[in-house]
Order: C-alpha cells, then structure tokens, then sequence
C-alpha cells in the first residue's frame, strides 16, 4: 500500500520551475533514500509532503486521502503525522534540549520531566544534556536531538533533508544505526534525502535518483548499481 | 475558504487603517495643492527666490553629504575592519550623536562659536549648520559602510590578496563591493540634512524647511507651504528613487549580521596615530560641544541653571511618558510591518514607512494639520494621538528595519518543525519568534525612544494644548532668552537623554546576553 503519492506535481520558485509534472509514490513502513544533485528538486519534494509548500499543479495524496490539491492545502501539515528533520536542524535556540523535544507535547509543561521525553533521551544517549542548550551541544549531538524531537511525536512518516551532512563517519555511522533500530520499533515510512550515494545505498530499502525535477532512476540498490541510466551511472560513479 | 477570507480581512483592515493614518494626510495635501491653487498655475511659487533656496539648500545638505560621507567611511573601516585596543569603545562613543537630538549639539556649537569668535562672529550660521551635521550624521555613514564592510567574505579579499597590493585590493575590490553603501550613505544623509528643521532653525539659516515653518506658522500662508512642501518632497522622492531597492531593505539597521566570516587586519605601525586620531574625532564630536555648553550655562551663574531646571522639569516626564508610548508604538507597527514583509511577502506597508520617513518633518507637520484639523478627527487633533501617528510616520521605517532584519536572521525552519508538530500560529509567534526577536526589538525600542524624545520638526507644528515637551520648550524659549539660560535647558535636556541611553544600555547589556545564542 503507498503512504504517500505525488500525481503531476509541477512546482516553481518564481520563473525557475523546480518540478514539472512530477509523480511517484512511496510504500508504507519503506526507506526509501533520495538522491542527487542540488537544486534537483530533493528538498522541494520533502516540503511539499510535509505541507510546508503548495504546488502550483497535481494532487498529494497521505493514506488515500488527498492532502493537497491545486494550489490548496486540504490537510495541514501537523495532522499529516509526520516528523521533519531539516538540514539546517532547526534546534530551537533559545530553549534547552528538554524543551526542544517535550515542546508541543501535552504533558511536557512545566518543565516535568514526561516518560516519553525521557525515553527518547536515553536511546539517543543524551538524557544527561537536557539542562543544556543547543549551542552547547557538538554537532552529532545536535542531529541526535534533532531526530529525537522528530520522532518523540511518534510520526508515521519520517523525512529527512540531508541530516547527517558536515558530521564525521563515526557519529554518522552511529546516529544511522539509531535511526534504523527506531525503525524496526515504531515502523515509520522513511523519506531520506542525501547526496552521498554511500549514505543512500546504507539507508534506503529503495533508491530514487533524481536530476532537474525528474526521477532518472529508482530501485533497490542492486537495481540501481545495474543501472544503464548515464547520469545514473556518473552521479554514483558505477 | 471561510478561514482564508478572515485571514485576509485580519491582514488587509489595519492594512489599509495604517496607510489611511499615515499616508492619508499627504494625498490629502496633494489634491489639497492641485485643487486649490486660485486659478492661478500650480507652479507659480517656483520663482527666482524659490530657486535659490532649494539650491541653497542643496548645497549645504550636498556639503554635509560629503563631509559626513567621508569621515564615516573611514571610521567605518577603522572601526568594524581593524584589530586593535578598545575598538568597541570607540565605535560606540562615535555612534552616539546618532542617538542624542541634533538640536543639543546646535545650541553647544552656537554656544561654541560666540565664546570662540564673540557675538558679531564672523563665522557664518551656514558653516555652523554645515559642522553640526557633519558631526551628527557621519556615524550614521559610519554604521552603513561599516556593516557593508562586515558583510565581505574574508576570502574576496585573501583571493585578491594572492595577486595585488592592499592599496589596489582596497580601490578595486572593497569600495566597488560597498559602492551602494557609499551611495546609500550619501543619499540618506543628504535627504536628512535636508529635512532637517531643528538645526537650521537653531542657527537661523534659511533653508527649504525653515522656509515651509515660517510660511506656515508665522505668516499663515498655506498655500505657499504646501507648494513649497511638495518640492521638497518630489527633491526627497527623486533622491530616494535612485537607490529605493537597497533603502527599502536597509541591511544597516541591524542588530547582528550574522554569516559571513570577516577579515580584520591588525594594525602592528601607527597604533599610537589611530588612537590620537580616534580621540580627536571624540573630542571634537563629543567632549568638545559638553564642554562649550558647561562652560555657556556656568557663564550665565547658578540663577540661569535654577530656572532652566523650573522651565524644563514639568516637560521631562511628559516627553518620556510620550516618547516611551511613542515607542511602543513604533515597535508594535514595526513588527508586524516587518513580519509582512519577511514572512508574508506583503512589502507595500515596509514602503509607505519609507516613503513616510524621507519626508520632511515641517513637510509632514502640514500634511497632518490640515487632515487631521477636522470636526470629524479632532479626537486626534487635540490630544497626544496625532503625535503619535507622526512619529509612527517619522520613525516607523527605522523599527520596521531594525526587526525586518532580525526576522532574516531566523531560520524560516525554526517556525515550520514547530508547524510540523502543530504548535498553533499564536503560540509559535511568542513561544519561537518573539524571544529570538527580543534584541532586536529592544534596540528598536530604545532607537525609536531617543528619536522621538528629541524630534523637534513636526512636534513643534502639531503638539497639541496642554503639552509641553522638552525640545520645543527649548526652542520656544531660546528665541528670547539669554544664551546662558538657553544653554543650562540644553544641557538639562542632554542630561536626561544620557541617563535614558545608560539605563537602556544597562537593560540592553542583559537582554543581549540573556538572548544570546552562540
């Protein structure tokens, strides 16, 4: 069953036209790891999922159920139960690593500490820095919390723009691992985008290779590594 | 659908209720010129005497323009692109005659002149107007070339570095990437001097807007006024054309400009030069003009002190009080003008401050008499809000900046993750916007206080009964009173806006480290 469907997306950022006549769907409770160059259309494609951004053509479709059509948002991101981790992060800086997660949960008022923060705290090992603030933290850190805050609302779609870029291999390697552990848990659908084709082929069940707003290629990663596709071929370097 | 038409009437009824206050006056005034003119031709006023004012008064605003331009370019670069001793200090003793009315530092020049030179000196009111310009206005070209300055990738200038001399790197890569800058420095300055009303009139030179205040307030010549007005304000409009794209965004009004990674030389020969230079222009600019009006109000002995003190301490809490509401006001306005701007992609109401901002002060004092002086306003007319709808229209512009460009320093995505989990609009706006937004609406506060308790221009022209305010007080009295009285208001008046800025300092040194995330 798919989670998630774009139909004839065409999307445009003034005269650039970003996507044109775009579609594809992804499964539910799959990984599916998005790659290519900038400027491809890879982030535009997460935000128009999320609700962040209206197409100007083509239907978007969570569940069946039609989020967004035409030019109109019909269901608003926050009931699309998703989790976005963006590639600036987002860390709120002015709140500390508790708030950052408990905020926007009911019972995470008042600074009490709820089971569900604590939780996640202590899978993502950073039950010890929730007095600090974001600034505080070193980078894998922050991505740590980052994702934390994301699936500490328990999403059913989980996307992800480039979250890992800029942080060594070994913090990246762990954070991967953490992500794929949460996935067998909670059995999210998964939306990674990234332009390390390594990093794609470690995460993702299925591969999309995009370029100029059109899919070039998608499938699981033997599919892709047979691929006679040119710019398949020289974007991963087969 | 429902939802989305009272979302637009919420964003569009104080929309149009804003530009109905703040530029209704002025269309008013316009068709008032085009309907009114006695059958006689709308450009009779424009004679050989008209001519030479706005001529005159180019000049002078031209003079200013480029003596301010100057010295603030170099400071600018001294200050915001060199590495050396107390940097900070400099830079924010040199920014304050921004900050203190330009009226204080005319009466201490004036002083100045006729303790140096004697009453029947020889030195012209024109020279006097052209240095107290120059001296209060260079900081603020100081502060536009400077953050252009901050704003340069170390790398431009190590590239050019590889292949030329800093001589050459400096003329042929720093000044033509600052060049709108230098513009924009230029432009604003002279469209300043040339507004300006309150150090023309304390000199007694005639300029363009002395002439519209003595038309309008002394011989009741209306007609004329607003003829004259609208010359000037199609001279502003003219200047403000030329430029409008990088006005309207104004990157100097900012509290932090975050980003780029800036190259700061040190300076290893001439550190003693630059700081005997530095003291000097602290001297001239600050020390100097306290000095000549101590020196003016002690001549006068005790007695003129005691009853500068009893003319002016009725008027200090009611000029805070208005310049505090005044304030908020301007705040208020300037947050949501700028959140139309940087968020909502509606930058019309961002140009209607500009537009009401290069206006002239006794331009707009005309303007706001004859639409407000109505059965209908006289609400208005009479009471503090017609005061405050003009410095909404005087300085709203400079708020609206200074928080436009803080909203640009926030990440778009720190207000969508909390879309994404559902934080509701109002609660993102105080929970997320509001304390990231805190420095740089505090510095627009405490900028918009200090303006509006030392505006003279448009105050003079429409306080209304029972009001009475420090720098018209002052005004008021100084054209009969004996210069040694003149100068202890002076001082009084330069007292209070000093303790105001170090209490707003003090208050401002915690926020900004409290609010400091870095």
């Amino acid at each position: 069953m798919n989670k998630i469907s774009l139909e004839h997306i065409t999307h445009h950022y003034g005269e650039k036209k970003v996507l044109d006549n775009f579609s594809c769907s992804f499964e539910e409770a799959k990984n599916t790891s998005i790659i290519g160059p900038s400027g491809c259309g890879k982030t535009t494609m997460l935000r128009l999922i999320a609700g962040l951004e209206v197409p100007q053509k083509g239907i978007i479709k969570i569940d069946e159920t039609v989020a967004t059509e035409n030019e109109k948002i019909l269901l608003p991101p926050h009931k699309r139960k998703i989790g976005f981790v963006f590639q600036d992060l987002a860390l709120w800086p002015h709140f500390t690593i508790f708030r950052n997660i408990a905020f926007g949960l009911k019972d995470g008022k008042g600074g009490k500490v709820s089971p569900q923060v604590n939780q996640i705290l202590d899978l993502f090992g950073i039950a010890d820095k929730t007095r600090k603030y974001p600034h505080q933290l070193s980078g894998g850190q922050k991505q740590m919390v980052a994702i934390a805050r994301s699936l500490v609302h328990q999403p059913e779609i989980f996307l992800m723009d480039e979250p890992l870029a800029n942080i060594d291999v070994k913090v990246k390697e762990e954070i991967l691992a953490h992500i794929k552990h949460l996935k067998q848990q909670l059995g999210f659908t998964m939306l990674y985008v990234t332009h390390d084709h390594q990093e794609a082929m470690q995460t993702g069940d299925k591969i999309l290779v995009m370029n100029e707003g059109v899919i070039e290629a998608a499938g699981t990663q033997k599919e892709i590594g047979n691929s006679n596709n040119h710019f398949v071929r020289s974007f991963i370097k087969l | 659908m429902g939802g989305g038409v009272t979302r637009q009437i919420a964003r569009f009824v104080p929309a149009v209720l804003l530009a109905l206050l703040l530029l209704g006056p002025l269309l008013a005034l316009l068709v008032r010129w085009l309907t009114s003119a006695d059958n006689v031709s709308l450009l009779a006023f424009i004679n050989t005497s008209t001519l030479l004012l706005v001529g005159k008064s180019l000049l002078l605003s031209g003079i200013v323009a480029i003596l301010a331009s100057i010295i603030g370019t170099i400071c600018g670069f001294l200050l915001y692109r060199l590495k050396f001793l107390f940097r900070g200090f400099y830079k924010m003793l040199l920014l304050l005659p921004l900050l203190v009315p330009p009226y204080i530092f005319a009466v201490a020049w004036k002083d100045g002149f006729q303790w140096l030179f004697g009453i029947n000196s020889a030195i012209n009111p024109e020279i006097g107007m052209i240095i107290v310009h120059s001296l209060v206005l260079f900081p603020l070209a100081m502060l536009i070339t400077g953050t252009a300055l901050s704003q340069i990738h170390s790398g431009l200038e190590e590239a050019g570095l590889m292949r030329v001399s800093f001589r050459r790197m400096l003329t042929k890569i720093i000044l033509p990437l600052i060049r709108p800058a230098l513009t924009i420095s230029f432009l604003l300055i002279l469209i300043i001097s040339l507004s300006d009303f309150s150090v023309p009139a304390f000199f007694g030179v005639n300029t363009f807007t002395t002439e519209i205040f003595t038309q309008f307030s002394a011989f009741y010549n209306h007609q004329l006024a607003i003829s004259q007005s609208f010359l000037l304000v199609l001279l502003c409009l003219m200047l403000l054309l030329s430029e409008n794209k990088y006005l309207s965004d104004a990157p100097f009004f900012s509290v932090h400009v975050k980003g780029s990674s800036t190259k700061h030389y040190s300076v290893s020969k001439g550190k003693t030069i630059l700081h005997i230079l530095l003291w000097i222009l602290l001297v001239v600019v600050l020390v100097l003009p306290i000095v000549m009006l101590f020196h003016q109000a002690l001549s006068g002995r005790e007695i003129f002190f005691s009853r500068a003190w009893e003319l002016l301490s009725p008027t200090i809490f009611q000029s805070a009080k208005l310049a505090f509401l005044g304030a908020l006001l301007i705040s208020a306005t300037g947050l949501w003008v700028a959140y139309l701007k940087e968020r909502s992609r509606f930058p019309h109401l961002n140009t209607m401050l500009l537009l009401t901002f290069i206006i002239p002060s006794t331009v707009l004092g005309v303007a706001v008499i004859k639409f407000y002086n109505q059965p209908a306003t006289n609400f208005i007319y009479t009471t503090i809000l017609i005061l405050l709808i003009t410095y909404v229209a005087r300085f709203g512009f400079i708020a609206a900046r200074i928080i436009g460009n803080g909203i640009k320093q926030i990440p778009g995505s720190l207000e969508e993750v909390a879309r994404v989990i559902g934080i509701p609009p109002v609660k993102r706006f105080f929970s997320i916007s509001i304390p990231l937004l805190l420095p740089s609406l505090f510095t627009a506060f405490v900028l918009s206080f200090v303006l509006c308790l030392g505006e003279l221009g448009t105050t003079i022209m429409i306080y209304p009964p029972g009001t009475e305010l420090m720098p018209v007080k002052i005004f008021t009295i100084g054209a009969n009173a004996p210069l040694a009285l003149t100068s202890s208001m002076t001082l009084i008046s330069f007292g209070v806006t000093m303790l105001f800025i170090l209490a707003f300092f003090l208050t401002g040194k915690i926020i900004f480290n409290r609010f400091r995330y870095e």
